[in-house]
């Protein structure tokens, strides 16, 4: 039995399941519909450019009709001539929507509500030639010299920001890879998290590792859910061309020749990054509900890195935007945006894979061996520090428990512990306040810096709970019932105004309970100081970052896409895990 | 053959095996008793390696017990669980071929074990639509998937009503009968001392009785008169070296030393109280257990 053939049968295992399970296939066909009704609605509801119903009535100089169909073939619009010998009828015509506008003497042209912007342009220059042309007649000019004097100046229009060789496409192409890639790489990781908490939880996880080792368990489940997950933006982006060739509503961006297999190769990189962290942090947790309290500050770093990624396609030609794209945190994310605005050399990517295999190697050791130490412990939830040292008790310890942990909560040792923490604290903000300058620097945007640098604050506290010897919700014993609870919701003075200055910052407002909270209780999952956190950073990508990008995107797609924008803001929650 | 040798394990200052020493042979089932805490778990973990083991080396056949070994064992661990969502003979099947077996000889295998445990039927349903008992025979046959030549069982009687705990041993008699090492861990010693050949004590992670249970039943040097009667609570202390360990509604338990002269307790058992039967006999396995975790 060797492990890429267990690896495989693991990865089957999640495609087969996965693949056939209601919630995937309705997730799935909610989403093609989704894109493609975005797609074939509008080109339905606007009939465009396409056909145009004209009436005609009263005195028409000869000739008009004809320059009309031309005109209107000039801006790819078929033109149908309606004759009204009665010019009531005509606007009855109108009235009832027959017609799209009636043209009276070739001199007045009557709507129904408003006019057509184009259609009046096409109308009113017909009857401007065909005047041209009559007085030029009467003049006793000839037709030929009549089209040398009209004849258009070709005007040349130069955009002297734009870098020479980029188009609007390129940037349309970066913004909608960066979104396609953040919502795949969040939403299979997060399905990997879930995956791994579902096996632990329901003790799946004991028969499985003893008849393979824990790394081809991980690898084959990272495996199987990230094939799934190409398949299925495989299937959407065929559905999405499909319907956008036959409606030929909008045009699809034009892409740099390498950068489809670019954006798929960092789908790769980026999601096997992450689904390794997810994956190794998803050990820990016993229950579901415990696994995004864990997640977390990894959850925070990739809206973190999405919102940065986000800002570099503006300035991919910078230095900062090259950093930004060799980071392996938003290298997935940052470095196929810059290519596709053609904005990186050749070597960048030579710069960047290598250091993101290099650190998904790195996770993929440091992961095993949390992974393999925590996947067997149930009970409360592992400290990362735990689980790293692995000085675990079997699952269910059988005998007597050491007391040391519980002995040791005596009360000096507690002043102690606080002073510690308030000392941490201080680091941690001042770092936080340091980072946030370097960005509002970076990006001149007081809002960015401000909410990246709370967002740094908030990272680093959770990252010191989850690694702390008491991390997570633990709510167990040793912390006895006059213990603080970690960071609930409603909890001290400090944490009160945290959450208010936060909400004040997302512009939601927010209703602080003082209600006692019981350990184990539902209440533990109210939001926290890391879910404000995402929506204040959830409410910056889309009225900061976003939506500038969001109006360069033509018609439908920028449509689509703010709608999908706005849904950012449910990253805000920590991503919640749907069992398949 | 199974062999643990001098196997140590420690959890911070918690010992949990403290050098493990015993052996399970094929075709017998061997009893794994202790009381809770005493490393049970933690022993039957080791076997698959999922717990790293201090010191000490588990054998199978001559050979430490490696992934190539392992892809022979079947194991039912103490916490069951399979897959809730996923369809049983999908389920049985896909832990068959992690074990390396091909397809079709997981499918055979497991359609023998549904139709004998009559699960035939709900082959194709969800784990989660079987009643509890249905549940457990098919973690049972998760152990058996793979025709293992060694099954290691967890606890596997613990939650079994009576009807449930005859059929499950009786197919554990089945399985050993057939050459396969048996290797289960109970507290239900009457239903032990029934069923199996042999038996491992251990307490606070040591090996304190090993071996064929018939032999350690003889071993030890005393042996246990039980004594019926009519009428009042006699005195028993009459008696010539005798020690009386329980009695109650006209029944006594008595400990004597092997070599007594029965004949002659009898007589003063007579002379004592209306006696209705006298048995004499080697210990229970309950008392073997008692006797051997309180040393």
């Amino acid at each position: 039995m060797n492990g890429a053939h267990q690896i495989w049968l693991v990865a089957a295992r999640e495609i087969r399941e996965r693949g056939r399970s209601r919630a995937f296939l309705g997730s799935l066909l909610l989403m093609l519909l989704a894109v493609a009704g975005a797609i074939v609605l509008p080109a339905f509801l606007d009939t465009g450019p396409g056909t145009k119903d004209v009436g005609v009535t009263g005195t028409t100089p000869a000739g008009f009709t004809a320059t009309l169909e031309a005109q209107g073939e000039a801006v790819g619009a078929t033109i149908r001539i309606h004759r009204y010998d009665a010019r009531a009828d005509g606007e009855a015509a109108v009235r009832d929507g027959d017609i799209d506008v009636l043209v009276v003497d070739a001199r007045q042209l009557e709507w129904r509500t408003t006019a057509d912007e184009q259609l009046k342009a096409v109308v009113t220059g017909a009857i401007q030639l065909v005047a041209v042309r009559d007085r030029a007649e009467a003049a006793g000019m000839d037709a030929d010299d009549l089209l040398a004097i009209i004849e258009p100046v070709p005007v040349i229009n130069l955009e002297l920001g734009q870098v020479q060789g980029r188009s609007p496409d390129d940037e349309t192409a970066a913004f909608l890879m960066t979104l396609v890639l953040f919502f795949a790489i969040s939403t299979y990781g997060a399905t990997v998290l879930s995956g791994v908490v579902e096996e632990k939880s329901s003790r799946t996880v004991e028969v499985l590792l003893a008849r393979m080792p824990a790394r081809n368990l991980l690898a084959g489940k990272i495996v199987g859910i990230g094939l799934l997950g190409l398949a299925q933006i495989a299937a959407i982006a065929v559905v999405a061309l499909v319907a956008a060739s036959l409606t030929d509503s909008f045009d699809v961006p034009a892409v740099r020749g390498s950068v489809l297999v670019w954006a798929v190769v960092w789908f790769v990189l980026g999601y096997a990054l992450f689904a390794t962290v997810f994956g190794t942090l998803g050990s820990l947790a016993s229950r579901t509900e415990d696994a995004s309290s864990v997640t977390g500050p990894v959850t925070i770093l990739l809206v973190l890195g999405f919102m940065v990624s986000f800002a570099a396609i503006g300035s991919a030609d910078t230095t900062w935007a090259q950093m930004v794209s060799w980071l392996p945190i938003t290298a997935p994310l940052a470095m196929p945006n810059r290519m596709a605005m053609g904005a990186a050399t050749w070597w960048d990517p030579l710069v960047a894979v290598p250091l993101t295999l290099a650190t998904i190697a790195g996770l993929v050791v440091l992961g095993g061996r949390i992974y393999t130490r925590a996947i067997l412990h149930t009970g409360a939830t592992l400290s990362l520090g735990e689980a790293w040292r692995g000085a675990s008790p079997p699952s269910r310890p059988d005998g007597p428990v050491t007391t040391e942990s519980t002995e040791r909560q005596e009360e000096p040792a507690v002043e102690q512990t606080t002073t510690r923490e308030a000392r941490t604290q201080l680091v941690f903000a001042v770092i936080a306040i340091a980072v946030g300058g370097i960005v509002f620097a970076l990006t001149a945007d007081f809002v960015i810096g401000v909410g990246v640098g709370a967002a740094v604050f908030a990272l680093a506290r959770q990252a010191l709970k989850v690694w702390g010897p008491k991390g997570g919700h633990k709510g167990d014993a040793a912390s006895g019932p006059d213990r603080e609870p970690a960071h609930p919701w409603g909890r001290g003075a400090q944490e009160e105004n945290e959450l208010d200055l936060m909400a004040r910052l997302a512009g939601v407002s927010l209703e602080i309970s003082r209600a006692p909270l019981v350990p184990n209780s539902p209440d533990r999952h109210r939001p926290t100081i890391t879910t404000v956190t995402c929506a204040v950073l959830a409410r910056q990508i889309v009225s900061g970052v976003v939506a500038p990008y969001a109006d360069s995107v033509a018609g439908s797609v920028g449509g689509l896409v703010r709608t999908t924008t706005v849904c950012l803001g449910a990253i805000g929650a920590p991503m919640r895990m749907a069992p398949v | 053959m199974l062999e643990f040798d001098a196997v140590s394990k420690r959890f911070g200052s918690l010992p949990a095996l403290d050098a493990c020493s015993f052996a399970a042979r094929p075709g017998r089932l061997t009893g794994f008793l202790g009381p809770n805490g005493a490393g049970k778990t933690t022993a039957m973990r080791a076997v698959f390696g999922l717990v790293a083991l201090d010191s000490g080396v588990v054998r199978w056949q001559g050979a430490p017990v490696g992934p190539e070994q392992r892809a022979q064992f079947g194991y039912m661990p103490e916490e069951r669980g399979l897959y809730p969502r996923m369809r049983v003979r999908d389920q049985l099947v896909y832990l068959g071929r992690l074990c390396g077996r091909t397809s079709a000889t997981v499918n055979r295998t497991v359609d023998i074990w549904l139709e004998r445990l009559g699960l035939s039927g709900r082959a194709g349903d969800r784990l989660d639509a079987l009643s509890h008992g249905n549940q457990q025979r098919v973690q049972l046959i998760a152990a058996l998937v793979n025709e293992p030549e060694l099954l290691v069982l967890d606890e596997p009687f613990s939650g079994l009503d009576p009807l449930a705990m005859g059929s499950m041993s009786e197919m554990l008699a089945d399985v050993a009968a057939a050459g396969t090492t048996v290797l289960f861990s109970s507290h239900q010693l009457d239903l032990v001392e029934d069923i199996c050949e042999d038996v491992v004590i251990i307490n606070a992670g040591r090996v304190v009785r090993a071996g064929d249970l018939a032999e350690l039943r003889a071993a030890v040097p005393q042996r246990f008169v039980t004594i019926r009667y009519r009428g009042s609570e006699p005195d028993w202390s009459q008696l010539s070296s005798v020690e009386l360990l329980d009695q109650h509604e006209g029944q006594a338990r008595l400990r004597v030393e092997q070599g007594t002269d029965l004949a002659a307790m009898v007589a003063e058992a007579q002379a004592t109280a209306d006696l209705v039967s006298f048995v004499y006999e080697p210990p229970t396995l309950s008392d073997l257990f008692r006797e051997a975790v309180a040393a």
